[in-house]
This record gives C-alpha cells, sequence and structure tokens, in this order.
C-alpha cells in the first residue's frame, strides 16, 4: 500500500512574514497553536479549508504551502 | 539546547486543553486509588454491608464533584480566553480516540460484569472464591474509572505526539 505524505512551508513563510508567531497564525486560521505546530512538524494534515486558509494568509496559492508526496 | 531550555520549551507548547486533561487526569487517578483502596483496606463485614458500599460510592461521587469543581475553578483563573475557544478539528479528532478507548473498556467492563454476576448466581467464580459480594458493581466503577483515566492518558498522548490517525 502506498503511503500518502504532505509537507509544508509554514515555518518558512511565518519567518518571512514579518516573524508571524504561530500563535497569530493559530489565531488567523481559527484553530489552536498547538494545531498549527502539529501541522508545520508534519505530524497532521489540516483540513481542506484549514490549508486554503493558511494559504490566504500568506496570499500564496495553496500547492505554494503545501507540497504532496506519494511514496512507496 | 540547554536543560533551562528545553524546559522552557515544553512548558510553552502545553496548551490549556492539556493542562485541563492533566488535571482531569490527576483527579481520576485519586478518585481510583481512594476507591481502590479503601476496598482493599475494608473488613468482610464492610464489604458485605450495603449501607457502607452506598457511602463509599456517595463519597466517590462527592469527592469527583468537589476536586472537578475547585480544579476547573482555578483552570479558569490562570485560562488565556482558551475556555470560551471551540475545538478545532483536530482535537475533535483527538476526543473522539480517547471515546473510542474508553468505549472499549466500558464494554469490557460491563461484559466481566455480567458474567461475573452470572458466575456468583451459579455459586462459582472469584466473587464465591474470595467472598467478595457485589464483586460485579465493583468491577463496573473500577472500569468506568479505568475508562476515564485512559481516554484522558490517550488524548493527551495523542495530543502531545501528533499521531491521531488510527
Amino acid at each position: 500500500m502506498s503511503k500518502c505524505a504532505i509537507t509544508n512551508s509554514i515555518r518558512t513563510l511565518r519567518f518571512l512574514n514579518n516573524e508571524m508567531t504561530q500563535k497569530q497564525l493559530a489565531e488567523a486560521i481559527g484553530v489552536t497553536r498547538q494545531t498549527v505546530m502539529a501541522i508545520e512538524a508534519n505530524k497532521y494534515s489540516p483540513t481542506l479549508e484549514v490549508a486554503f486558509k493558511i494559504a490566504a494568509v500568506f496570499n500564496l496559492p495553496l500547492e505554494d504551502v503545501f507540497q504532496y508526496h506519494k511514496t512507496e | 539546547m540547554t536543560r533551562q531550555t528545553q524546559i522552557k520549551d515544553f512548558l510553552q507548547s502545553i496548551s490549556f486543553r492539556e493542562l485541563t486533561l492533566t488535571i482531569d487526569l490527576l483527579v481520576s487517578t485519586y478518585i481510583g486509588y481512594f476507591y481502590l483502596s479503601s476496598l482493599y483496606n475494608a473488613t468482610q463485614e464492610q464489604l458485605a454491608s450495603a449501607s457502607w458500599l452506598s457511602s463509599l460510592l456517595l463519597q466517590v461521587v462527592t469527592y469527583s464533584v468537589v476536586l472537578m469543581v475547585l480544579s476547573y475553578l482555578l483552570l479558569t483563573f490562570i485560562s488565556d480566553n482558551e475556555l470560551n475557544q471551540p475545538l478545532d478539528v483536530r482535537e475533535k479528532q483527538i476526543d473522539l480516540v480517547g471515546y473510542k478507548y474508553k468505549a472499549h473498556i466500558l464494554q469490557a467492563g460491563i461484559c466481566i460484569a455480567i458474567f461475573q454476576y452470572q458466575a456468583q448466581v451459579n455459586d462459582w467464580g472469584p466473587a464465591i472464591e474470595y467472598s467478595v459480594p457485589y464483586l460485579p458493581l465493583h468491577v463496573m466503577v473500577a472500569a468506568f474509572l479505568l475508562a476515564e483515566i485512559c481516554s484522558y492518558v490517550m488524548q493527551l498522548f495523542k495530543g502531545r505526539t501528533g499521531d491521531i490517525y488510527e
């Protein structure tokens, strides 16, 4: 069975956006700071809605924030 | 990274929800310890007495309510308005994982209690062998307390490791 993995560039993007904190991002997208931490650490794949909200915060298309890797 | 920095990072990473769960876990563990130690230290007469047993259950309920109320009052003072925020999808998923384990333990407890009751009626099993009256009731109470503890532990573990997919 193939394994799916979604990585992201949120940590870099936060840094490039005036060093936005995890808490600020969490408040902007309506989740907890722990959820942002889990997403950044690739331990949790966000819902489509949250993913779009994150992309909207950074004013970027979704694929610039999240990358999909298919591994065997 | 120094140990001091590690501790600071760890404390900063603790959410209000984790703190609430930890307090719930501590309260449940204490209640479980109180109940089991009361049973362990009870005499045969006390174990056979319905009034002693009902007073013990009343104490368990009273302690639970009082400790929960006190801990939540304490948490209200230190909360960063997190009490008013609804759970996000990830936290709801973690909740469901906790409930799943809780349900399994409760189901097992009920099944063991029913089996125990049947065995007792037929004059065999541990209740007769070790002369423990009301054993099915104790099994159910213990299963309830264990289910609570397990649910809190699983929620804390899943929340911390982030590994919520099962």
